[in-house]
């Protein structure tokens, strides 16, 4: 699994990230619109992936720790006028701290009741932030008219992919150092990893840390893209079935999976519009998801890899 | 306070409706049907359609609902469940799939307006300053009906000791020539029915709308985190806990903190005992 970066990956990744800049050049406002959407999707399904997709401690929360980030931030800057270069920060910070309290069940529990307990969480904040402190939150409303950072869709096409770009470069490279491969290693034999001598509890905390930080700098910048959030779009089972499904559809405990994920679900909607308006786009889109799925739980990176080798021989 | 104690006692009940199906698949079958909520939602339109669209009388309609969500049971232990091999987390993320999918179906066929139910039975009871409707009261007293007569299928018949040998193990109850396949599909059916039939009483006690799911399902996992799984008995007691719990709590408080209580409920309890208050020691 361990293994040096060398020059082609660099090549790969410049390639990708240089393609995804130059699509400003070819598409229309609107297509870029989807764009960005996408490149959050891709932010959040990351952070998915670092919590869950490697560890195997399976969030249904995840929206939660969006949600602790773009509200956070929304609030400081919409009420109480703190500038954005401050409020991100401090709502990465929030999420962080919120990310421990995920952690905390998870010492004890894992499996199906984790995934229990952080769907709990997110019920919890939902109906909390309706409840508590309308006045700040917004209550059922929300918050619309947060200060959105850039105009224009190139300017914010250019900062969605930047962000996702350093992320996931930043994660790529942490998941191929020996960290990387005990994170993979707790998701397939968590007594192992411990009969090894490696602090697990450590491990997992750290996980769960740059997952809540990946999710909550997602959810503050987001929250100022779109200038608006409300707890019902957040804290949404149909959110989180996007997240979930664009970590493994794409393929998850890698990185460019999720990003895969994100653009293919993104782009299968978009598509999907002009034939099918209403709720039909969802029901067909629901059953190539779990089509593909049942398929191929290890995702479209995994069928990716078998159609090359199946061209070119190698790796079966 | 005698409002308090009616209401409790009629919720509770429903809850426990609710409750029971999801916790046989998970103390059955090892798996979390995330998709259990859509039961309900297909036995609350089923009914809706059978007996307000085509106006054919309610126990057709109710017969309907049982039929379809047994159906939908079946059709999921054999399309899903199986294929997957029961492999927890696999089924947990295709069942919540699964439930997206019959939300939009749902869209597709009714629309997504929300749809009031006409009453069950009509009628009011007043007692104790008190007003129950005689719907409620039941739903609440089917629901007890039926958590009896599961009761002894299951400590009675020899299916129903069958299902609870494959709770308890599956390669004992396969040495003592059980057939796990096939307990678990009954096992499915049976969740699926009483899902609907649940559905059936919850919708006639709020409403029906495509997103109905969700609140039934919160419901199911919160009784089988607190209760532990398995039993019938903790079933009970942990639906009327609960549910005694979201009465005072709009009462007393306020009405906006109904499911706030019950989440961190959930939350304590696994925190603190994760095998919940009745548990066994699956985790």
């Amino acid at each position: 699994m361990t293994s040096t970066i060398n020059w082609r990956h660099l090549l790969l990744w410049a390639v990708f990230l240089g393609g995804l800049a130059l699509m400003p050049q070819f598409v229309t406002r609107g297509t870029l619109r989807t764009f960005i959407f996408a490149n959050y999707l891709a932010i959040f399904a990351m952070s998915w992936d670092v919590l869950s997709g490697r560890t195997g401690y399976v969030s249904f929360g995840h929206p939660f720790l969006i949600g602790i980030g773009a509200y956070t931030s929304a609030i400081l800057s919409y009420r109480f006028h703190v500038p954005v270069g401050w409020s991100i920060p401090i709502a990465v910070a929030t999420t962080m701290i919120g990310g421990t309290l995920f952690f905390l069940p998870a010492l004890r529990i894992r499996g199906s009741y984790f995934a229990l307990v952080t769907l709990a969480f997110m019920e919890l904040m939902y109906q909390l932030v309706q409840v508590i402190r309308p006045d700040l939150t917004g209550g059922t409303r929300g918050i619309s008219g947060v200060q959105t950072l850039l105009r224009g869709a190139v300017n914010n096409y250019y900062l969605s992919l930047g962000l996702m770009g350093v992320i996931a470069i930043l994660l790529w490279s942490m998941m191929r150092t020996r960290l990387g491969t005990a994170l993979s290693a707790i998701g397939m034999n968590e007594e192992a990893v411990e009969g090894s001598g490696l602090n697990t509890t450590k491990l997992k905390l750290f996980a769960f840390m740059v997952g809540a930080a990946v999710a909550g700098i997602g959810g503050a910048f987001y929250v100022h893209y779109l200038g608006s959030i409300a707890p019902r779009a957040l804290f949404d089972v149909n959110f989180l079935f996007t997240i979930i499904v664009a970590a493994l559809l794409g393929g998850a405990s890698t990185i460019i999976g999720p990003m895969l994920g994100a653009f293919f679900l993104t782009f299968l909607l978009e598509y999907l519009r002009p034939l099918l308006p209403g709720a039909e786009r969802y029901f067909i889109y629901g059953l190539i998801a779990l089509l593909l799925y049942m398929y191929e739980p290890r995702g479209l990176y995994e069928l990716f890899h078998r159609g090359r080798a199946r061209i070119f021989g190698g790796r079966a | 306070m005698t409002q308090i104690l009616i209401q409790g006692l009629l919720l509770s009940g429903l809850y426990a409706l609710i409750a029971i199906g999801f916790t046989m698949i998970f103390s059955v079958g090892r798996v979390l049907n995330l998709a259990y909520g859509a039961y309900l939602m297909l036995g609350g339109y089923t009914y809706f359609w059978v007996a307000q669209t085509m106006h054919m009388p309610k126990p057709i309609g109710i017969a309907a609902a049982i039929g379809i969500g047994a159906l939908a049971g079946v059709a999921m232990h054999r399309l899903i469940v199986r294929p997957l091999h029961s492999d927890p987390v696999a089924v947990e993320i295709s069942t919540l799939i699964l439930a997206v999918i019959i939300q939009a179906g749902i869209v597709l066929v009714f629309n997504d307006a929300p749809k009031v139910l006409h009453p069950i039975v009509d009628g009011v009871w007043r007692v104790g300053g008190a007003t129950v409707t005689f719907n409620i009261l039941t739903a609440t007293v089917a629901s007890w009906v039926i958590l009896f007569a599961l009761y002894h299928f299951v400590r009675k018949t020899h299916v129903g000791r069958a299902i609870s040998a494959v709770s308890m193990d599956i390669k004992g109850a396969a040495l003592s020539g059980v057939n796990p396949d096939r307990i678990n599909m009954i096992t499915w059916a049976i969740s699926g029915a009483l899902g609907a039939i649940a559905g059936v009483f919850f919708a006639s006690y709020t409403q029906l709308s495509p997103s109905m799911w969700v609140s039934p399902l919160i419901i199911a996992v919160a009784v089988v985190i607190v209760g532990g799984i398995g039993s019938i008995i903790g079933t009970l007691i942990v639906a009327h806990i609960i549910g005694f719990m979201e009465i005072i709590s709009t009462t007393l408080i306020a009405a906006e903190l109904r499911g706030v209580f019950t989440m961190l409920l959930i939350i304590v309890v696994l925190v603190l005992l994760p095998r919940g208050l009745f548990g066994r020691g699956e985790l």
